[in-house]
């Protein structure tokens, strides 16, 4: 299999390529947007064959790794950039680079006619390249490179209409709240070589010489007898817990979350790509690429678990009280990377990747259906403004229907299957509080769903301003096969033993050595009930009082709850409070700094140092009087002055 | 290329101040052709300067206890006092005569458009003061190189204070005198050590030992024990060297002088000073704190690491609440400098090989940056943030070129400065004497760059052109591309290769951290 030591490069590079030429050469929309999906597409194809060569591996030695050059090597300090292959890699690249050609070609359709649109498939291009090296990567510093090279290209497509301020603040913003979050990864990594002296997430032979991982020497250094007995422990949470910062700030959890729902200021199929179904995700990759160092903390794991169940739950409350289309499902997202977060935390990594595969899916499809009805009704996106499209856009109704019933959890779909696996893990381990807050949110989630699908398909179109019409092909075909997707998703992973069920849990069975979990009857039933429960109590009370939703107008479920809509409505007022408390003191004390204390504290200091010179060198000048009689008595002065110390102290 | 002894080095050195003598022959009035002249002198020396890197050996046996130096040369001067013409490079020196000569092309090509009055004796002073900062790099006589050190603030001075902004006046006597006055202390300590030397050598036995000033033999002395300093004088001497060098990075809290040389100094002069003149502090710490006082420098490290640190929050706190985009890279170069001096105080090879890198990425990424900042500057003639918005739409290839430099400033991983940033921070982390606390506050800095530089960027290229003056500026010429599309080059190829920069240095950089661990485990 020495050929996929050379195609793997080609995954990455393709879209690297395609990026190159949209900058450089390409100047016209339609080669454009062709070059970039063409090159995007090609590495999904590319990706099908490494990976089937992959899988015709036995299971221990499928991993595939392969070192171009040593990046940075200094001292003891070697980083080789390189790339791997493996079954988690595998799905994740299988993701990417497959949903990732799904919205190329999608936006050939939607950004038809956007002035700078060339450069929106070299950013969109560069995204891929990065995502790929994110997952691709066999040491935690290309993982970073990608990881801040997703951020970037995240920041160039959310500021992508830069004109307006919205999108330049929530670019901007994006950027600096995911950088917080690569602090905190910058001090891991500096602690995970300091401890292990290697980045490397498994053993890499270069020219000869093998550098060790660090994954899977956790046991052997840990297990050392060197300093006090607690300090392995606290190494190992001290690192996890910073890698655990940093996921926060990309999987956007909470409290790190407040830049995804401002991120849906860039295009839509940004939005699906980036910030639903890829990027996103990325925290909850490393979470289960370094799976053997969380474990070894059980501080930092329940960590995990309880800011994954708490984001899950803040950001269901607040996905259901929004207006925008777009809002509610980037807060969905924000719910269900918790889901995955709290997988995570639970240990449960399979039922975590499994979920993020579904979820890209289904997510994917929303968003691009959502955009398709921004498309159709002429970039409006209050849902006060929608209502009844359903016969206008027959195909992304349907398409949606089935993406949001996936999301709701309904059998027999994606979203089923995933969650339904996710929930069953906390109940087989005694997770009571976190399976309570998760179920509740399943059931929010269901309900928000229905409420939207009532909101913009149901009832009767409330602002006649425009026309509304179905997208054209380049856009529902994507949307077809996604749903496709989205209904058929749960295969991958069955939870019965019958030929292909656990596909999923045997396939990352080399890397996350993880039984599969166990389904439980009782309690997919009382899930499937539920969805099914409150997503028709959504659609139902949205459809009822459609008549109440006004243009501008409130809420009909405001009445009823008053304060606390408001609340769901502001996400609990996050983003307030790190205005007042963060963001307000620190241009306060750079204000302080810049305009008090550096140019009157510390440059007062050395001009009064000056000018005390000064001042000397006026005070020494008045002697230099040009007066011999002066000269005369200074220096019969001085004579006494020395004649009397020589007498007084020498005798 | 070269036959073994040939003068490559004097060559490089003194062919700027060859130039300067030669444009004395163009007529004072004739701005294009004195240019043009310069242009030709500053590629000549950068592509003779080329010999270096291709000539250098990495991986030289090391004769005795002599650091290595390649391309030795060396003439007697005043022999009665061991004084000596010797010029020579190692692997730390290497690259940043490199990147003088290859920012000196760049430089002179910008003086298209920033300076229109006296253009030929503006020249002049910039090949000399060019000469004067590769003599600070290549000399290997402690006299040698504190007449460069010296000599390179008077061709500095004068650019400031004759083509400067309105407050030049002001901007250069305090860049004269504050650097001046920390350089006075070094002077005094190269008196000292020499005169400790010959002591030293002639209570040996050599009767008329004259004493040597020579940096090769000083510290081959040194490590060989034939001339050993006491704790206190060592700790003093190296105060002395080390005040002059703080003072010319700026170290916090040093550093006023800084931003008010910025401000008022042409742009030329701005990437002169940013780009070159303030690594002759770092490249003096490594060399001559490190090398020759291998025991005050460990003990001193942890203090100057918290300075060090203050620097790059404190930095990087104040360029954000700037308003003038020069001030705002002026400080962003406090907080970089803060980094690159934390680096060289991990004293160890990752840090100290960092910190050189560091010291060549600042160099091409805020050097980029007063470029870019004097594009508009021609445009429009402020400097305030505010009077901009929306440039993407109207300068795309400048918008686009500054997106990179910026990520490049801010330590993009993939670009050049995350590759030094990040070698620092992990040799700071696995310094005994730092350790994690020191990290803690430094990677602060790490998210203060992405604010101060996506502000600095969202201010001139987002939203829309609120600003008539802004409707119509041209985008970047063909000379602008050309000087800023030299700069990207190598802030791509270091980003995603620096071994070409860390393989040359490593012998040189271990050979310092070597001694300095031994010198502190033998005390």
């Amino acid at each position: 299999m020495a050929y996929l030591n050379w195609l793997i490069w080609l995954i990455p590079l393709l879209p690297l390529l395609g990026f190159l030429l949209n900058v450089f050469v390409v100047r016209r929309e339609r080669p454009a947007g062709l070059l970039a999906s063409g090159m995007v597409l090609g590495a999904f194809v590319v990706a099908v064959v490494a990976v089937i060569g992959l899988a015709g591996l036995p299971a221990e030695s499928r991993r595939i790794m392969s070192t171009g050059w040593q990046w940075i090597s200094t001292g003891a300090f070697q980083v080789p950039f390189g790339i791997m292959l493996d079954p988690l890699t595998a799905v994740m690249v299988l993701l990417v680079t497959g949903v990732g050609a799904l919205i190329h070609i999608y936006s050939i359709g939607y950004m038809h006619g956007d002035p700078r649109v060339v450069r929106y498939f070299a950013y969109l291009n560069l995204f891929i390249t990065m995502m790929l090296f994110l997952v691709m990567g066999n040491n935690l510093l290309i993982l970073f490179l990608g990881w801040e090279g997703v951020g970037l290209c995240s920041f160039l497509l959310i500021g992508y209409w830069f004109e307006r301020r919205s999108a330049a603040e929530a670019a901007v913003k994006a950027f600096v709240v995911n950088r917080i979050g690569d602090a905190a990864f910058i001090l891991a990594m500096l602690a995970i070589f300091a401890s292990f002296g290697t980045l490397n997430f498994y053993d890499v032979e270069i020219g000869g010489v093998i550098q060790p991982g660090f994954l899977e020497r956790i046991p052997e250094i840990l297990g050392r007898t060197v300093g006090p007995s607690w300090q392995p422990i606290a190494v190992a949470t001290g690192i996890s817990f910073l890698l655990l910062i940093g996921a926060t700030g990309k999987s956007a959890q909470f409290p790190l979350f407040v830049w995804l729902p401002d991120a849906m200021a860039g295009p839509t199929p940004v939005s699906a790509l980036i910030h639903a179904a890829t990027m996103v995700t990325a925290g909850v990759y490393m979470m289960a690429r370094t799976e053997s160092l969380f474990q070894e903390s059980l501080a930092t794991q329940s960590w995990v678990l309880w800011i994954g169940a708490l984001t899950a739950l803040i950001a269901g409350t607040a996905a259901v009280a929004q207006w925008d289309i777009k809002r509610v499902l980037a807060y969905s997202t924000v719910s269900q990377l918790g889901f995955m977060v709290a997988a995570c935390g639970m240990g449960a990594y399979v039922a975590a990747i499994f979920h993020l595969l579904t979820h890209g899916l289904f997510k994917a499809l929303l968003f691009l259906g959502s955009g398709s009805v921004i498309h159709g009704t002429h970039d409006t996106q209050d849902m006060r403004r929608m209502g009844g499209l359903r016969t206008a856009m027959p195909t992304t109704f349907w398409t949606y229907l089935v993406g949001a019933a996936a999301l709701a959890g309904i059998v027999p779909l994606a979203g089923f299957w995933s969650k339904d696996e996710i929930l069953a893990h906390a109940l087989s381990h005694g997770n009571w509080p976190q399976l309570i807050i998760l179920f509740l949110t399943s059931l929010l989630t269901a309900f928000y769903m229905g409420r939207q699908v009532a909101l913009v398909f149901y009832g009767e179109q409330r602002d006649h301003s425009y026309h509304a019409h179905e997208s054209g092909r380049v856009m529902t075909v994507p949307l077809l096969i996604l749903a496709v997707g989205a209904a058929l998703g749960g295969l991958m992973n069955l939870p019965f033993s019958i030929p292909g069920g656990h596909w999923l849990s045997d396939w990352l069975n080399p890397v996350l050595h993880e039984e599969p979990g166990e389904f439980n009857l009782a309690l997919a039933l009382l899930a499937t009930a539920g969805a099914v429960g409150m997503g028709y109590l959504g659609w139902w009370v949205y459809t009822r009082n459609a008549a109440r939703v006004k243009v501008g107008g409130k809420d009909p479920a405001y009445r009823y709850t008053g304060d606390i809509w408001d609340g769901m409505e502001e996400a609990w007022y996050l983003d307030a409070a790190y205005n007042r408390f963060v963001v307000a003191p620190f241009r306060a004390l750079g204000g302080f700094l810049a305009r008090v204390f550096d140019p009157q504290g510390i440059d007062g200091l050395v001009m009064g140092i000056g000018r005390f010179f000064t001042w000397v060198g006026g005070g020494v000048r008045g002697l230099q009087s040009g007066y011999v009689r002066t000269y005369a008595l200074v220096f019969t002065v001085g004579v006494l002055l020395v004649l009397g110390f020589v007498l007084i102290f020498t005798r | 290329m070269f036959p073994e002894g040939f003068p490559i080095v004097s060559l490089v050195l003194w062919l700027p101040a060859l130039g300067a003598l030669l444009l004395l022959l163009v007529p004072r009035a004739s701005a294009e052709r004195a240019r043009q002249v310069a242009l030709a002198v500053a590629l000549l020396t950068f592509l003779v300067s080329l010999a270096l890197p291709l000539g250098f050996r990495p991986e030289v046996p090391v004769a005795g206890e002599a650091p290595a130096m390649q391309f030795v040369e060396s003439v007697s001067w005043l022999p009665l006092w061991g004084v000596s013409y010797t010029v020579g490079i190692d692997g730390v020196s290497l690259w940043l005569v490199m990147l003088t000569t290859f920012l000196l092309p760049i430089v002179v090509l910008s003086t298209w458009g920033s300076v229109q009055n006296e253009v030929r004796n503006f020249q002049i002073l910039t090949l000399l003061l060019t000469t004067a900062m590769l003599g600070v790099f290549v000399a290997q006589d402690l006299l040698l190189f504190y007449i460069f050190w010296e000599f390179t603030l008077i061709p500095m001075t004068f650019l400031i204070g004759i083509w400067g902004g309105a407050n030049r006046v002001y901007a250069a006597r305090k860049f004269f005198i504050y650097t001046f006055a920390g350089s006075v202390l070094m002077l005094l300590a190269i008196i000292g050590l020499y005169v400790l030397n010959r002591e030293a050598g002639r209570a040996a036995g050599m009767a008329d030992y004259p004493g040597t000033l020579n940096f090769i033999q000083l510290v081959a002395d040194m490590r060989g024990g034939r001339f050993t300093l006491d704790t206190l004088t060592e700790r003093l001497l190296f105060g002395a060297f080390f005040l002059a060098f703080a003072v010319k990075v700026p170290l916090w809290p040093l550093h006023t002088w800084l931003p008010d040389a910025h401000v008022e100094a042409p742009t030329a002069g701005s990437v002169i000073l940013a780009g070159i003149l303030l690594k002759l502090g770092t490249y003096g710490m490594i060399r001559h704190c490190l090398t020759l006082f291998p025991q005050a420098s460990a003990w001193a490290a942890p203090a100057i690491a918290v300075l060090a640190v203050i620097g790059i929050v404190y930095g990087a706190l104040v360029a954000y609440a700037q308003s003038d985009m020069k001030k705002l890279v002026a400080y962003s170069s406090v907080s970089h400098m803060g980094f690159i001096v934390l680096g060289i105080f991990a004293l160890n090879t990752e840090g100290v090989s960092g910190a050189i890198v560091q010291s060549i990425n600042h160099g091409i990424s805020t050097g980029a940056l007063f470029l870019i900042v004097g594009v508009l500057y021609e445009r429009r003639h402020t400097r305030e943030l505010s009077e901009y918005g929306g440039l993407w739409k109207v300068m795309p290839v400048y918008a686009g070129i500054t997106l990179l430099v910026a990520l490049s400033s801010a330590g993009l991983p993939g670009l050049n400065g995350f590759v030094g940033e990040f070698t620092i921070m992990q040799g700071a982390f696995l310094a005994p004497g730092l350790g994690w606390p020191f990290l803690a506050f430094a990677v602060l800095g790490v998210v203060l760059a992405a604010i101060y530089l996506l502000k600095f960027y969202r201010a001139l290229f987002m939203g829309e052109v609120s600003n008539p003056a802004n409707q119509a500026l041209p985008d970047l010429n063909r000379r602008e591309l050309l000087g800023l599309a030299a700069l990207c080059v190598p802030i791509v190829v270091i980003g995603i290769y620096p071994w070409f920069l860390f393989g040359p240095m490593q012998q040189s950089v271990a050979d310092v951290v070597n001694n300095l661990a031994s010198a502190v485990a033998g005390r």
